[in-house]
């Protein structure tokens, strides 16, 4: 057995229908090839490090899948078809990318903007108030003065 | 007639002679030294990575990092898997 993820990156503004379609080709996918789908799982909406076809934001998922040696060939071509070439609008990036047999699932993923602790927006805007007032009526007195 | 006197030793080998040998660390790889696991080492493990970098974005040369030839080659492979992702930047801002 081999064990294999992908992490594909898709635009913003893709659905959860999309989504859900996504995984259920993939579910197909797999069974056709003979192969067990581990997880999949959606990291989140996230800040890109520079634009990728203009979108300064994505949408991360990883998949991980366990397949056999004889048939792996086959469905790594067959799943790097199917984001570049059938999910062309929505996938913006894909990566393959083999795993050690015997290390663990477990890992570490980049914080999501989701996962992001929220404050009302109320709230910002008093403590910043509160910070500043002093220093702003501060420049608006030297300005009188010059 | 006043005689000249011919230096036995090259003025860089007097400076290098001369040069403060302060109280240096010596430099290991953290990863062989098990102080970090190998499998911290991932594309995945941005925030990890990250140490890796320049303030420009551009990959640390083991000479300042300490890292083994074994270790900097994959800690490089990674950290360009995850800038083909754009999960790390090929260039860091400058604000």
């Amino acid at each position: 057995m081999l064990r294999y993820e992908t992490l594909f990156l898709t635009v913003p503004e893709i659905t959860l229908d999309e989504v859900s379609a996504i995984e259920s080709n993939l579910q197909k996918l797999f069974k056709e090839h003979v192969a067990t789908f581990v997880s999949f799982e959606r990291w989140g909406k996230m800040l890109l490090a520079y634009p990728v076809r203009k979108n300064d934001y994505g949408v991360y998922f990883l998949i991980r899948f366990e397949v056999d040696q004889a048939k792996a060939p086959a469905l790594l071509d067959a799943v790097r078809l199917f984001f570049a070439v059938k999910l062309n609008e929505t996938v913006m990036r894909h990566l393959v990318n083999k795993l050690d047999v015997k290390g663990a699932w477990e890992y570490q993923r980049p914080d999501s903007l989701e996962d992001a602790p929220t404050r009302p927006a109320e709230s910002f805007r008093d403590s910043r108030d509160n910070d500043h007032r002093g220093s702003s009526q501060d420049m608006n007195n030297h300005h009188l003065a010059d | 007639m006043v005689k000249k006197v011919k230096l036995r030793v090259s003025g860089r080998l007097l400076r290098k002679k001369t040069r403060r040998t302060g109280f240096k660390m010596a430099k290991r790889c953290r990863f062989t030294s098990e102080e970090v696991p190998a499998s911290a080492i991932d594309f995945k493990n941005v925030m990890f990575l990250k140490n890796f970098l320049t303030e420009r974005g551009k990959i640390l040369p083991a000479r300042i990092s300490g890292n083994c030839s074994k270790y900097q080659r994959l800690v490089a492979n990674e950290i360009k898997k995850a800038r083909t992702m754009a999960l790390m930047p090929y260039l860091a801002r400058r604000d």
